[in-house]
């Protein structure tokens, strides 16, 4: 196919403001899928995933759409959902040439619509707005294209109002992506540069690399390269999404495909690399390309340390298909033998944390979510941490560096005071406040990525009644007063209870941790302290008092058996916590540190 | 597997339906070891229902009361036979309120135990009875009858606290029974308290206790108030409108009451029994001369029968000198069908109301004899009783928690014996889990 008969086009949209409703209908109007189609291959993929354990999805399709008697490829490329993953959608943004902006007419625009907006923009993407929804009651499309037009310029009347439920419009979305999305450029003879914007693992065919064509062509299956990493493989097939992988032996100039690469796991392909032939490399590669950065850390340990390999097992499964979870294993003394996951960031945690209860059946712990620390020691070197254990003696530390973010909210303008007081609770700088109308506003705030892993999200959305949406992308390190914070029970550290924090917040959270361990620890033979310390200077204390009194004193009759059963039960309940020192520790403590909320 | 089922259940009892016959083992042998029994009789009867009580008795059941004595007595009889009219030299009729049953009917129940079984000199028979259903005649009649002990649930001295316990009787009708009791024979009393009540003042408790006192019963009883699951104390106290019973209080109240019963010359010989004694206090193990008998029998996880419904019973094979066989180690713990009718009905169908059954391995038996024994303050468990009922020694079983216990103050040696500190009394649950499998 020529390059002007080839669109790239992807879909940005605020959750469901009906990114996927508008994908299916596209796909039913060019007749790439019809609706019998539609539903059965969803069931497919559905049986794929129970039997195999993982979950298949396109992340591109093309399209066949004729326009005054031509034939025209669309490629529709998806983006990921969100935030954690800004780093994907840029890419799957610099695959393509044009953008169509989703915009529910009733909502209009919010956090997540604008950060990849930008991000489209900042790729000279050409951005299609349109409003959808329209057929909704509560539609306010010309409110919303009156928003648009102050954003992009475009002028509110020729902003198509679509609904990608009924189908309404829609044939005219498509018209336009052929008309203002440019086609892509592209040296057809120069040597390959196949941008990798997705990559997942099939059971049958190992890694599928998702590739858009910039410059040279694929023919056959000759050995390949990426280049970010330097790997070479051995490709088993090249072809088109249909969506179904539809091996076609080639890939020109500007179109996008897959390339089922013959590597095992989705480690060894990273997202944002470039293919290349191994016989005739391009000179560089495509921009862009940084390896996997996890940011977000946190110790995961069986409840039941029988299920240690079980809990390894699914690991190794979900990092199938999930690039970016890392993990190793990890020894607390606390809670035995586990490991210490990276993700990209808070949701992808929670993500996962989901996935291996829901999926595995596994019940887990996980300790408090840590962001990586620059630790600058006093003889100059540095030092990346990814757990309050890692940290060196204090002598040692010249300086703690933290991340920092810039987070976008946006909210109605009535809960701009309670944001702002959640914000600088937590730390944070105003930088900007831009109003989108008379009632919206975005604000703009840098904070440590600390003070957003830990129960900001729901607490913005309960302080905004769900008002607010937010999204978030990091903006490098900052020197910080941090100490760490040590829990001990009974005079013994614990390790997986220690937290990093800033100085000025760690009396309050030690005195918060002291008072939530004392009510969650039962009493045990023994008074047992509980103490906050910043090294050896205690900063809070109090005590579980010593069980005065467990005991049957009853008349139970003859009836051994049921008395015998109770104390059975007892006996599992008290194996079940962790034993620290002599000191019974239940699971929900270790969780506990998650929730030092702001108020309570 | 799923996540949420966090608390793993027990394993089932063994229900067997229809149960096998438990009252021989594999071989068709009665299984019993041929020392004296213990005879449990449970009445499941009560003029009402105490809120607190979660035991298997009903109110309003009068029209069964015929039936379930001859229930009764069929079931009685037919473990007589099945274990050859066994020795019995403690019969104890429990519920429930035994006295509520008309005179006539007690009589013929404990013919049929006379009939058939073969009770010892001395045999201890005792019965419950309420403070509320007792005057001299009535006693006379029960002592008449060959009961020889009487144990009454007196529960308070306070007139609120028997009015929050839901009891239908008052302070002074204690007092007349007790008296009442006495005047008709009995020489053989205990009375049975309740401390632990939500609020409860120390010095109401401790004006309980000195009236008790006052009455120099043969012996004594003290339950700590549980707040049992399905009864409408349960219910206050979820809705909040009853405060929990709290440990720290219950904790203060009893050592009240172990100083002041031992200033008064009683002998606490388990964690709730206390009694007088005849003898001179040579020996440190030796049980107070009125010590429960019956109660013994359980605690040395010795042999019992229950009859009657939702009664258990416990029979062991082993005990030397019988002979050791693979099939005799396993003793077994029984329980019969708990609702009335239900009970009838299976005697009348099948000869036995078995509901489930229990096959106590040697490991199990140990660790009940562990559990039980412990609680007999002063006898324990002797190293020397143990070997003669497990054949294995103590130490060599369970010489690991025995070690971890008397580290954390809980138990001690004295002499040959393993027993409960002080401190250990109220921890008796901790020191029980020790012994236990896991
Ligand atoms: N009434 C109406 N509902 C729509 C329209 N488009 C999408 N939806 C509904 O909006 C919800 C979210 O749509 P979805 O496509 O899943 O949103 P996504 O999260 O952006 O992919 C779904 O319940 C859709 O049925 C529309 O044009 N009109
Ligand atoms: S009288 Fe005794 S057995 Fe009957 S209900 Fe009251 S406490 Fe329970």
């Amino acid at each position: 196919m020529d390059l002007n008969h080839i669109r790239n086009i992807c879909i940005i949209a605020h959750i469901d403001h009906g990114k996927s409703t508008l994908a299916d209908r596209l796909l039913q109007i060019t007749g790439t899928v019809t609706e019998r189609e539609m539903k059965e291959q969803l069931l497919d993929s559905m049986e794929l995933e129970r039997e195999k354990g993982v979950t298949i999805k396109a992340s591109a399709v093309r399209m066949i759409h004729r326009w005054q008697g031509e034939e025209y490829a669309i490629h529709l490329i998806d983006t990921p959902g969100h935030v954690d993953f800004t780093y994907e959608v840029r890419r799957a943004l610099q695959a393509c040439e044009g953008a169509i902006l989703v915009v529910d007419a009733t909502q209009g625009i919010q956090a997540q619509t604008m950060a990849h907006l930008f991000a489209a923009l900042e790729q000279d993407l050409v951005i299609l707005p349109v409003i959808n929804k329209i057929d909704l009651p509560a539609a306010m499309p010309d409110d919303v294209a009156q928003e648009i037009e102050e954003l992009l310029g475009v002028p509110g009347e020729e902003i198509p109002r679509i609904s990608a439920k009924t189908g309404h419009n829609v044939e005219q979305v498509l018209e336009r992506v052929i008309q203002e999305v440019p086609p892509p450029q592209g040296r057809p003879d120069a040597p390959l540069q196949a941008l990798v914007f997705d990559c997942q693992y099939d059971p049958y065919k190992g890694v599928i690399a998702y590739v858009r064509v910039f410059n040279g062509r694929v023919q056959g299956t000759p050995r390949m390269q990426a280049m970010g990493t330097g790997r070479e493989m051995e490709p088993l097939e090249v072809g088109v999404l249909t969506p179904a992988m539809v091996p076609t032996h080639r890939l020109g100039t500007g179109e996008v495909g897959y390339i089922a690469t013959g590597l095992k796991t989705v480690q060894d392909l990273d997202v944002g690399d470039t293919i290349t032939l191994a016989e005739n490399p391009a000179p560089e590669p495509l921009p862009g390309y940084e390896p996997m950065k996890p940011m977000v850390f946190a110790g995961l340990y069986p409840s039941n340390p029988d299920d240690y390999e079980d809990l390894r097992d699914a690991l190794e499964k979900l990092q199938l298909n999930d690039a970016a979870l890392v993990y190793e294993p990890e020894v607390s003394q606390a809670l035995g033998y586990g490991f210490r996951l990276g993700f990209l960031g808070l949701f992808h945690m929670e993500i996962v944390q989901e996935r291996l209860e829901r999926e595995y059946g596994l019940d887990v712990i996980f300790t408090a979510p840590s962001v990586a620390y620059r630790v600058i020691r006093t003889d100059g070197t540095e030092l990346l941490i990814r757990s309050p254990a890692e940290l060196p003696e204090p002598t040692q530390i010249d300086h703690i560096q933290e991340p920092w973010c810039r987070v976008h909210i946006f909210t109605p303008a009535e809960y701009i005071g309670p944001i702002m007081d959640l914000v600088t609770k937590r730390r944070g700088e105003v930088k900007n406040q831009n109003w989108l109308d008379s009632k919206r506003v975005e604000l703009v705030y840098e904070m440590p990525l600390a003070e957003i892993l830990v129960d900001f999200y729901n607490e913005l959305k309960a302080r905004t009644r769900g008002y607010a949406s937010m999204d978030y992308e990091l903006s490098g390190y900052r020197p910080s007063d941090l100490v760490k914070l040590d829990i001990l029970v009974n005079g013994q550290p614990v390790d997986a209870l220690s937290v990093i924090v800033h100085r000025q917040d760690a009396y309050r959270k030690g005195q918060k941790l002291v008072s939530r361990m004392k009510e969650i620890i039962p009493r045990q033979l023994f008074e047992v302290p509980i103490q906050a310390a910043i090294g050896n200077k205690v900063i809070s204390r109090a005590n579980v008092k010593a069980l005065r009194k467990d005991v049957l004193a009853k008349c139970y009759g003859g009836d051994v058996t049921r008395k015998r059963k109770l104390l059975e039960r007892q006996k599992a309940g008290k194996k079940r916590m962790k034993m620290v020192g002599s000191v019974e520790i239940p699971q929900e403590a270790f969780m506990s540190v998650l929730r030092l909320g702001d108020e309570d | 597997m799923n996540p949420h089922t966090l608390l793993p259940e027990p394993p089932p009892m063994v229900a067997l339906e229809p149960p096998e016959d438990p009252r021989r083992d594999r071989s068709g042998r009665a299984r019993c070891s041929g020392q004296p029994l213990g005879l449990y009789i449970h009445i499941p009867f009560c003029l009402e229902r105490c809120p607190y009580c979660d035991f298997n008795t009903y109110a309003g059941l009068d029209h069964l009361f015929e039936p379930y004595v001859d229930a009764l007595v069929a079931e009685l009889q037919g473990w007589a036979q099945a274990l050859g009219h066994p020795r019995v030299d403690t019969v104890f009729l429990g519920g429930g309120t035994p006295t509520v049953l008309p005179s006539r009917l007690l009589a013929r129940i404990l013919e049929s135990v006379a009939q058939a079984y073969r009770l010892e000199p001395g045999c201890e028979i005792t019965s419950e009875a309420n403070p509320g259903t007792g005057d001299r005649p009535r006693f006379a009649a029960l002592r008449s009858l060959g009961i020889n002990r009487l144990s009454m649930g007196a529960q308070s001295f306070q007139a609120h606290e028997l009015r929050f316990l839901g009891r239908g009787h008052g302070p002074e009708d204690v007092v007349r029974a007790f008296r009442a009791a006495r005047a008709a024979g009995f020489e053989n009393i205990n009375l049975d308290f309740i401390f632990g009540l939500p609020e409860q003042a120390p010095e109401d408790w401790a004006d309980t206790l000195d009236q008790a006192l006052a009455l120099a019963p043969e012996h004594l009883s003290l339950y700590s108030l549980m707040v049992e699951p399905h009864t409408p104390l349960f219910h206050w106290v979820q809705r909040g409108r009853v405060s929990p019973p709290d440990d720290d209080r219950a904790a203060w109240l009893y050592e009240m009451a172990l100083d002041r019963l031992e200033g008064a010359g009683y002998i606490q010989y388990e964690i709730s029994n206390w009694a007088r004694t005849h003898q001179a206090q040579g020996d440190p193990a030796a049980q107070p001369t009125y010590a429960c008998r019956h109660n013994l029998h359980y605690w040395r996880n010795e042999e019992y029968l229950g009859v009657g419904a939702g009664a258990c019973g416990h029979l062991c094979r082993g005990a030397p000198p019988l002979a050791w066989r693979p099939e005799a180690l396993h003793g077994i713990r029984w329980e019969n069908h708990r609702p009335v009718a239900g009970y009838i009905r299976r005697i009348q169908d099948r000869g036995h109301a078995v509901r489930t059954q229990d096959p106590i391995s040697p490991a199990m038996a140990m660790a009940e004899s562990m559990m039980l024994g412990l609680r007999l303050v002063r006898e324990g468990v002797s190293r020397e009783r143990f070997a003669r009922r497990h054949s294995r020694g103590l130490d060599q079983v369970y010489g690991a928690p025995i070690a971890e216990l008397e580290q954390e103050g809980l138990v001690e040696w004295v002499g040959d014996c393993l027993r409960l500190t002080r401190r250990g009394l109220l921890l008796g649950n901790r020191v029980a889990m020790a012994f236990l499998p896991d």
